[in-house]
Formats: structure tokens, sequence, C-alpha cells
């Protein structure tokens, strides 16, 4: 059990226990390897359930939408500004949160892991620096930094943006990120490699729609591609109506995605799709000075009016 | 039934030779993956695998089939009539499908073949094709085959099993249509005597392999509405994000969707996946819809591949153990889980009180 | 998104802008004139879908 697990627990129990919530939403161990559970838990004596490793990938923002209760909710660094976020676009109200920080050093990227190893992984542990995941005669540790998902590695916000209770100490925020060297290089190319380029990343979609139920941001009552009357988006295999899912979805992102990963994280068939939500993320950035979920107290770049808005493209 | 034997090059050739009477289909490994495709000229199926990321059950069933095509052109004979689109599928042959997604199709077949309805292009592509398996050896972590009505060398759904050995196939004929593509492959080593023993060996040996297993005796006589009604399902769909991973990458799923895609006064109406995860799932023309929440429609899920199958059919569960939506569920719903605490579910005297 | 960037044209004409109209008309014109006939985002005809 890691201490952060421990500390969480303790929390937990003690918010259930005084009323101060009637719900803690946080993870629980997983059945597979790399793979843990949201899950709630409402009774002190449940709390044992509850635990934290760098298998919490899944942004548990996503399970406010519009909940009631009074909760105690488990967040990471993008997981808070999710939360702000939520709370900013009337999708929970602050009173009704607890937020338990978790100081984060990123989360364990499984595919990448598993694409290092020579079998099927069967068990994985931890240490506060190392991984090392066992299968049928192998055993490979990695240092964690080399194995963290891409977001995480990119991350220059692990420590809550906004909590109530903290599960350890603050972390050090990475310095000097380069943080988009990959959009940059689609940037650059031209117009014909670029729409080749989105073909080849896009091929292997099966539409389950993955990426957008993760994603904390999509949580509108029925989605553009799943209007009928009138249609906007077929439905089939057609590349053109997949790559204007993807298009869509990223555009519907725009000023509001903290790169959390869980897109690409949740994708069964291994897409980067966060390129076309960081393609957005950087001109906020840049435009803008914007960038998301940091706090309550602005509003978003695509929510509000300035004098000084860059205008240049507009004849 | 007979036993083959089929050497390195007699594979090699054999493929090429069959090649000229079948469209061939085998695993093929795309950047991270496997994944059944059309091989090309002189391409072998790529049997490194433990199975595929996705189930092979688009080789019979794509994710998108164009049933009818229609236009309103006032000037167009055929204007306002649906047109039906005959899918031309010469013979096919899956080589390498594994044992549970062959049976899969065993149990899809159940509902696009009724007495009263078939469905003419599920059943044409079914009948189209024959099923060369692969015998598992090295059955992943999360299969559960063995409780599932399936297994490592389960023979149900296949035309032809094949084992891996140090010097390349033993294979069993298991149907006419294998017979005809062993022929057609010029596989006719018979395999010497002790062979077929052999196989049940490699076949126990990779059962004892399995290390997961799921309890489904009680599932038939737990009556329906208890099950519908059980505490668990607040807490069994919480992690659910209604995404169609399960259900997509699932060999046994076969709910279809069918819309209409316009351009101009030109269309066509197809058959697509359908999931019962998804918000438009028995939508209501009223605009009501009776699995209208997350809970309603894991319960769905569940139910469907758990109960209701398992009662109407009585051929055991809707599920053949691949372990795909095991591995591949963004939030780890695990189906071996929820199995287990439905099988394991029995009413107090107080719960039946439910009106 | 592999658009190209002389397709793409964001104009503000108020109602009374009517040269300024009539100069960007000409404009967006002739720069997709020059681009030739568009490639991207066309689906095939429903023919080849079936």
């Amino acid at each position: 059990m890691t201490s952060t697990t421990a500390i969480l627990r303790e929390i937990a129990a003690r918010l259930l226990s005084s009323g101060a919530v009637e719900m803690v939403i946080g993870f629980r161990q997983g059945t597979i390897p790399m793979m843990n559970e949201p899950c709630f838990v409402r009774k002190p004596d449940e709390v044992g359930h509850l635990v934290w490793d760098s298998h919490c990938g899944i942004n548990l923002a996503n399970y406010l939408t519009d909940r009631k209760e009074k909760i105690g909710i488990v967040a990471k660094g993008c997981d808070s500004r999710n939360v702000v976020t939520h709370i900013l676009e009337n999708k929970i109200r602050r009173e009704q949160l607890v937020v338990i920080g978790v100081p984060c050093r990123g989360m364990a990227d499984k595919r990448k892991i598993a694409m290092k190893c020579p079998g099927e992984i069967l068990r994985v542990s931890e240490t506060a620096t190392a991984i090392t995941a066992e299968g049928e005669g192998f055993s490979r540790t990695f240092e964690k930094a080399d194995v963290l998902q891409h977001n995480c590695s990119l991350c220059i916000h692990r420590n809550p943006v906004i909590y109530d209770e903290l599960a350890g100490d603050l972390v050090e925020e990475q310095q000097g990120v380069d943080r988009y060297a990959d959009v940059r290089a689609v940037e650059e190319m031209t117009p014909e490699r670029r729409w080749k380029y989105f073909e080849d990343l896009l091929a292997p979609c099966i539409r389950c729609y993955a990426c957008r139920n993760a994603c904390p941001l999509c949580y509108c009552p029925t989605c553009f591609v799943d209007e009928s009357r009138p249609q906007w988006v077929g439905k089939g295999q057609d590349p053109i109506d997949v790559r204007t899912f993807h298009f869509l979805r990223a555009y519907h992102c725009a000023g509001r995605c903290t790169d959390c990963g869980a897109c690409e994280r949740a994708c069964p068939v291994g897409i980067n799709m966060r390129l076309f939500t960081k393609k957005l993320e950087k001109d906020c950035r840049e435009l803008f000075d914007w960038e998301a979920g940091l706090s309550l107290e602005a509003r978003p770049a695509l929510d509000q009016y300035r004098p000084n808005d860059p205008n240049d493209f507009i004849r | 039934m007979r036993m083959l034997l089929i050497d390195r090059r007699a594979w090699e050739e054999g493929l090429k030779r069959a090649a000229g009477d079948y469209r061939l289909i085998g695993p093929v490994k795309e950047k991270e993956f496997h994944s059944f495709r059309p091989l090309a000229a002189g391409q072998l199926p790529d049997f490194a695998f433990q199975n595929s990321r996705l189930s092979p059950k688009h080789v019979i069933y794509p994710q998108t089939e164009p049933m009818f095509t229609y236009t309103l052109e006032e000037t167009r004979e055929d204007r306002h009539l649906l047109r039906e689109v005959v899918r031309d599928i010469p013979p096919t042959a899956v080589v390498g499908i594994r044992p549970c997604d062959a049976k899969a199709f065993v149990l899809v077949r159940l509902n696009f073949d009724t007495p009263d309805v078939q469905d003419p292009y599920w059943l044409r592509a079914y009948e189209a094709t024959t099923f060369i398996g692969l015998g598992c050896n090295a059955p992943c972590g999360s299969c559960f085959c063995t409780t599932a009505g399936c297994g490592p060398f389960h023979e149900e759904g296949l035309d032809l099993l094949l084992a891996e050995t140090a010097e390349g196939f033993t294979a069993k004929v298991l149907t006419a249509k294998g017979e005809a593509f062993a022929r057609a492959a010029g596989w006719t080593k018979p395999a010497p005597e002790g062979t077929e023993a052999a196989l049940q060996e490699l076949a126990r040996a990779a059962e004892g392999r399995i290390t997961s297993f799921v309890q489904t005796e009680h599932l038939k006589s737990i009556p329906v509405n208890d099950l519908y009604h059980a505490p668990f399902w607040d807490e069994v769909s919480f992690a659910c994000i209604n995404c169609g991973t399960c259900t997509y990458s699932c060999p046994t799923c076969w709910c279809f969707d069918i819309q209409d895609e316009t351009r101009g006064k030109a269309g066509v109406r197809l058959k697509l996946w359908d999931s019962c995860m998804y918000p438009l799932f028995t939508l209501h023309g009223s605009g009501h819809n009776p699995r209208g929440t997350k809970l309603h429609r894991v319960r769905q899920r569940f139910l469907h591949k758990l109960k209701y199958f398992v009662e109407k059919y009585d051929r055991g569960i809707q599920c053949v153990g691949c372990g795909r939506c095991v591995r591949l569920c963004p939030v780890n719903i695990d189906i071996r889980r929820v199995c287990n605490m439905m099988n394991g579910y029995a009413v107090s005297g107080e719960a039946c009180a439910i009106p | 998104m592999g658009i190209e960037p002389g397709r793409l044209h964001f104009s503000w004409i108020s109602s009374a802008e009517s040269t300024k109209f009539v100069t960007v008309a000409t404009q967006v014109t002739e720069a997709v004139r020059a681009l030739g006939p568009n490639t991207r985002f066309i689906q095939p005809p429903l023919a080849e879908v079936a």
C-alpha cells in the first residue's frame, strides 16, 4: 500500500464519518495489471477499497457531472483543473465538493510498458521512482519517468490547483518542458502531408467514442454524432465522417482541455487524438495567454471578449 | 476425423495454392497489435500473437454494411425503390482464427438464422467462409474460455483445427468445408498414429494454463426480476463511461442499428454495429428510452449476455471468454466479476418484496 | 486539418460596406479558383459506398 493510499483512506473515513460528504469518488484496485477502476464509497468502513498508484489515469471529474450529493473527490493536478472547469461551466457547485488533492508524479503508460516487455504482463508493482512488470519467465524494472503517459511527461501542473484536503506533500513542478514539439512538427507539414498524416493517424478508429466519453468535457446531453434529425455526420466507417467526428470533438474542447490524457488512455486502438486538442491548447496559450482550469476567478478564453483579442485573420 | 501433418514448407505452399480458390484472411500485425485482414498475395498470416486486439467478427458482420440504395431522382426509372445491395462474397477462409472467436459465430448465428427469420447479409458471408482455427497454446491471463463454454482447442464453429508444433502444424479436419480447404491447399499427408492423442494432450495442457474463471451454474435459475432489481448495479455501472469499446471488441455482440445516409437525392440504407452503451440504443420514436441511464445500459449488457440469452437459448452464456472487454475497458469494468456477482446473487426474503 | 490556407477566409463586413463586400468576394473567388477544385472533406458518391 502506498502512503498516499493510507492518507486517502484516512481523509475519506474522516469526511464520511463527520458527514462532511455523502460519498467519496476515487479509485479501487483493478482486476488486471495497470488498471484501476473509478469507484465511490459511501460508508467509513468501505474506505479500504480506495487505492492510489501510477494507474489512476482516468479523469475523475468525469464522474461529477450534474451530481446532487456532497462529494469528496480525489483529484490529481489535471483532475482538479477539470473540476475547476466543471464548476465554471455549472456542472457541479463548489459548495458540493471537498476536493482531496493528490500531488501527482505522473501516470504510467500501460501500452508503453507492455511494448517493452517480451510477454504478457501478469503482475506489476512499484516504488516511488520505479515500476516492475512481471510475466511468465520475465521481470522488467523501469524508471517511472521513462514509462509515463506522454501527457504526464509534459505536465506542468502536477499539483492540484484547488483542494480542501491534501493527500501528501506538494511535488516540484517540472520546469523547462517543451509541451508542443509534436504539434509544431504537424504545423510545419504541407497541407497535403498533414492531410495524409491525419488519415493514417485515424485509420484504426472504430468510433467506439471511448475518447469522447472518457473526457470530462464531453457531457452534452446529445452529442452531435448522435443527432439523427438532422444527421450532422454519417455513422459508418467513412474516413471523412471519422475525421469530422475527431476534429469537431477537438474544437468543442478548445480552451477547456487540460491535456489530462484520458482520451488517449481510453482508446482501444492506440490513437493519439491528443494532437488535435493540444493544437487548440497551444493556440489558446499563444493567442489568449490562457490555460484551462487554473482559476475559479478567470473566465475561459472563448467565454469572454477582450478588445485586444487577436483578429488579424479577419479582413 | 482425419488428422493431417503440415510441415513449414507445405504450410507456405499450401496457403499460396489455396489463395487461388479462396480469399484468405488472417492475423496481421499493424503497428502495435494484430488484426484480421485480407492477406496480400504471398503474405502469410502472422501467428506470433495471443489474440487479435479486436475480434474478427467484422469478417462476417462488417461494422458498416450497405443494405439498400435508393434514389428520389424523378427522371430515374428506379426512383422511390429500395434496391438490395448484394455483397459479392467469394469463398473465404479465415486462417488462424482462435477457437473462442469461431465459437462466437455459432452463438451469433442463433440470432441471425432462426426458423422464422434469416438475415441474408450475415448468412451469405457466414456460409461462404471456412474457419481454419489455431489452437491456443498460451492463453492470456484474462482469458476465461474454459468456464465460458469454450476452450483453447474448442472445435465448435471450426472447419479445421491447427496445432502449432516444432516442425509446422498438425491439422484436424472437422467438416466438409475444412476437407475442401485442405484439398485446395494440397495438404494430404496423414499424420502418424497418436497425433490425435498428442493434440488432446496439447489441449489439456493449454486448459491447465487458464487461470481465470467464471461461475455460471445459477444464472439460469435465479429469477430474472431478482437480478434486474439486484442492488449492485449502481456500484457495477458507476465507473462506466458508456463508450462502445466492450461491445465493439466483443465477438458475440450482435446488435445493429439501421440508418439512412443521403447525399442529394441518392441514399443508402446502412446496417451498423450498435451498442447497448449508446444513448440511441432502443430510443423510441416518442423520445422515450426504456434504457435511458447509464445504469440501465450497463445492466442491459450484462443481463443480455448472462441472463436473457441463457434463458432464451439454453446454450450457456453469450460470451466465449476471450477476455477482450476485460483488457480493453478503459475503466476496468470486468465481466468476470459481474458474472460471479450475478451467479452468487441470492435474494433475501425482504428483497423479494420489491413491488 | 490539411485544408489549404487559401481556402478559408474570414471577414467582417457591415451591411453598409458594399464595396468591401465586392472586394472580399472577388478576392475569395480568385484565391479559391487558383487552388483548383477542393479534394478534402469530399465524400465519394453513394454509388461507390454501396
